[in-house]
């Protein structure tokens, strides 16, 4: 298309020189920065766009000793100054002292953006990873006709981890198949079920996902043990409730079984944030299954605890569990391990890093920038049989 | 009215109206798409599918998300965008979010026409006297549970630092709007449609839309099938307040066709006798001030202007009704149109749930028929004929032996 052109306004060329330093590795905060340089593309970047790229760099320098920009980081650079901010949050902002403008959004000093804002860039560029990445081939499994016919539901983040152990087996048939619904401690099940939810096709924030619970009065459909045994009672003949982890081996038949691995807060909730924006990429489909398969395999380990139950949820998730107890205890199934062991577990798990049950933005955006410096984890292995 | 926008032949051509929210847009866009071959056929693309195929397309663009609906978006921009470079006459792509996209987005729009394109910004405006109650109603019909006198707090805030002050002004700023979209177009190429002051001839803005964007002369179907309705002052006022018991237990996919469609549009707007939202007075100097701040810039910068600048000041009305103060007896015909509106829906969807359920089960018996193994088929066909049941007789004393 035709343009036309307009006299940069002042100050811009000293926000281009620092694009240019930053494209090229270099750390310096804006409000310490002097240089100048000529424009390099029609939109000079967002204050968020260009912060992020620092905390980059600055990860990167301190990651190992800087010995010059790789072709890899200049395209990360490239990706990260173009990228769009998703969702409704603020719009790109303007660079402090780059010009007089009576209209728009107030300049910023990028040093100073809440770290949410720099996080909304940085899932834009990671989601891209993931999409480019694509959905893994199924892993080929021999046949294992020895073992039992079973189907594990209940608990999604136990059920999916117990179900690799059964893979290879012929596909549970309706009726024959016994049918084994998992489940624990409800607050576990329900910090479980939403860390789930942020690998398959995101979810509203951790304590707004409770609150929608606490207030419907409801459970999340897959943790409603006894909903969930009632619903399979109509197709499955051989139905139990375990809660029990260690009685898991003898009824899969396999000799041991490692707990499944529960993603720190700070884990789940970028990839809940990255989840949304995959949706935006691709069909809801193929979200779910670039979020289960692709992304949680390869979601590098943190420190940071699992989300975990802020007291003012303790008194309904409390009563839920009970009445739940209560069920399972008069259930005509049965039900392997105490009724009881579905009661919340004492101690909240929540240590500084995840004051109210959720990680701090600090935290997740930690972790985004450590997986946009190391991108080792592109390269991690999706999980085999065993 | 003579076109405004240049319509020789043999030059391709982008007509790109961002906006603004609230300045009949809907009515433009649902003109556009039920006359889109008609539109073809003289040389004009309106390149949807849908009606709302360039709102998803914009979604896209800016990577917005609005309430899932996101996810039937995923590619539409670069398919819009395909279908504009694969015109060789003129394309018009319409839709108000348009207006708060960021520079970059901005850029990657009118980079996906391709080279040799000759774009022209179309922004309609409308006075803020009217713009901000509207966009208030429209923050509730989208699970707001802001009152009017917060949001006017957090519009009038410089720091634009909420969410709401953020997305007010980027919809709603007319003249940094026009530095975001316009800032590599020629002035002659930006072209402000004003919304003509209330008591305007009712059919004045379709033609001021009409000359903007090259339709006079073409014989269009322009019976008005989608709008989007305003709502009274009691009618808002009581959908605030469902928000207030409903959005944390019904989710966004659920909210948007019994709340927002049902509820706001279907039902509440209806009511056309209750008091309309203005201004409240002590806001009339700040907005007045601001709109002629507005309207002189405009002038300055040279665009072309259909409508009249003087159209951007508003009358506030002289008298104001509050909506946070609106008294029960006030809410009481609204509510119980409401009520009734849900049990109506309700019957309706209990209707539907029960002819499920009945096709569900006449399913299941010809699957279980079905599955029959050829030996049960055998026996059943037997038992329905007296020598079979003989046969069958025979064959049961036989074994039993």
């Amino acid at each position: 298309m035709s343009v036309h052109h307009t006299d940069p306004s002042p100050g811009a060329d000293r926000a281009w020189g620092w694009v240019a330093h930053l494209r090229g590795g270099g750390t310096t905060p804006w409000h310490a920065w002097a240089g100048g340089a000529e424009p390099t593309a029609r939109v000079l970047p967002g204050a968020q766009q260009l912060e992020l790229l620092r905390r980059i760099n600055i990860a990167e320098s301190s990651d190992e000793p800087h010995r010059g920009r790789s072709h890899l980081s200049t395209r990360l650079a490239d990706r990260v100054v173009t990228a769009a901010a998703p969702g409704r949050g603020k719009p790109d902002l303007p660079l402090v002292g780059v010009g007089p403008s009576a209209y728009g959004p107030l300049p910023v000093d990028p040093s100073l953006l809440p770290a949410d804002e720099l996080i909304r860039v940085a899932t834009s560029v990671l989601a891209e990873d993931v999409v480019a990445l694509g959905v893994p081939a199924p892993a080929r499994q021999l046949p294992r006709s020895w073992r039992r016919d079973v189907r594990v539901v209940g608990n999604p983040l136990e059920a999916a981890h117990l179900r690799a152990y059964v893979v290879g087996r012929r596909p549970p048939s309706r009726k024959r198949a016994a049918v084994l619904v998992v489940g624990g401690p409800l607050d576990q099940m329900l910090a479980d079920v939403w860390s789930r939810r942020c690998f398959e096709r995101g979810s509203g924030a951790w304590l707004e996902w409770l609150r929608f619970w606490q207030q419907r009065g409801e459970l999340p459909p897959r943790i409603d043990l006894p909903a969930v045994a009632a619903r399979q009672l109509e197709s499955h003949r051989g139905v139990r409730v375990v809660l029990d982890s260690s009685a898991l081996p003898e009824l899969l038949r396999v000799r041991r079984i490692r707990p499944p691995t529960r993603p720190g807060a700070d884990a789940a909730e970028l990839a809940r944030r990255i989840a949304t924006v995959v949706g935006l990429l691709v069909p809801s489909e193929v979200r779910a299954a670039l979020m289960t398969e692709t992304l949680l395999p390869r979601m590098p380990a943190t420190d940071t605890p699992p989300v975990a139950l802020p007291d003012e949820h303790r008194a309904w998730v409390g009563a839920a569990a009970h009445r739940m107890a209560r069920q399972l205890r008069c259930a005509g199934y049965p039900v392997v391990g105490d009724p009881d062991s579905v009661l919340p577990l004492e101690s909240s798990g929540s240590g500084a890093s995840v004051a109210q049950g959720a990680a701090s933005s600090e935290l997740v955006l930690e972790l985004a920038v450590r997986m946009l410096v190391d991108q080792t984890w592109k390269a991690t292995k999706t999980e085999g049989s065993r | 009215m003579t076109s405004t926008v240049p319509l020789e032949t043999g030059v391709r051509r982008v007509l790109l109206h961002v906006g603004t929210p609230k300045t009949g847009t809907s009515y433009l866009q649902d003109v556009l798409f039920r006359n889109r071959d008609l539109l073809r056929e003289h040389g004009i693309l309106y390149p949807a599918d849908r009606f709302d195929g360039h709102f998803l397309a914009a979604l896209d663009l800016m990577r917005l998300t609005w309430g899932g609906l996101e996810t039937e978006a995923v590619g539409a921009w670069d398919r819009l965008a395909a279908e504009v470079r694969d015109w060789p006459h003129t394309s018009i792509i319409s839709h108000e979010i348009l207006s708060t996209a960021s520079p970059t987005q901005i850029d990657r729009a009118l980079t996906s026409f391709g080279d040799g394109v000759e774009v022209h910004l179309i922004l309609s405006v409308r006075d803020l006297v009217r713009q901000v109650p509207a966009e208030w109603q429209e923050n509730v019909k989208h699970r707001s549970l802001v009152s009017y006198t917060h949001f006017l707090e957090m519009i009038r805030d410089p720091a634009r630092d909420t969410r709401i002050g953020s997305w007010f002004w980027g919809a709603q700023e007319i003249p940094d709007i026009l530095d975001r979209w316009g800032a590599i177009l020629p002035p002659e190429q930006v072209h402000l449609v004003t919304v003509p002051r209330p008591g305007a001839a009712p059919d004045e803005l379709w033609r001021r839309f009409s000359g903007t964007f090259g339709l006079d002369g073409i014989d269009l179907d322009l019976t008005p099938e989608r709008a989007n309705p305003s709502l009274g002052v009691p009618e808002t006022a009581l959908l605030r307040l469902i928000n207030k018991r409903v959005t944390s237990v019904v989710a966004p996919p659920d909210y948007r066709p019994l709340v927002r469609e049902l509820l706001a549009h279907q039902t509440l707007s209806r009511r056309t006798k209750s008091a309309r939202l203005g201004l409240p007075p002590a806001t009339h100097e700040w907005v007045q001030e601001l709109s002629r701040t507005w309207a002189d810039e405009i002038q300055k910068r040279g665009y072309d202007v259909v409508g009249d600048l003087a159209d951007l000041i508003g009358q506030p009305a002289t008298t104001f009704t509050d909506p946070d103060t609106a008294p029960a007896s006030d809410l009481l015909p609204a509510s119980l149109d409401a009520i009734k509106a849900l049990l109506v829906e309700g019957s309706r969807l209990r209707e539907s749930e029960a002819r499920l359920v009945r096709e569900l089960d006449e399913t299941r018996v010809e699957l279980e028929l079905a599955r029959r193994s050829p030996a049960e088929k055998t026996v059943q066909a037997m038992q329905t004929h007296r020598s079979g049941r003989a046969a069958l007789t025979a064959y049961r004393r036989l074994r039993r032996r």
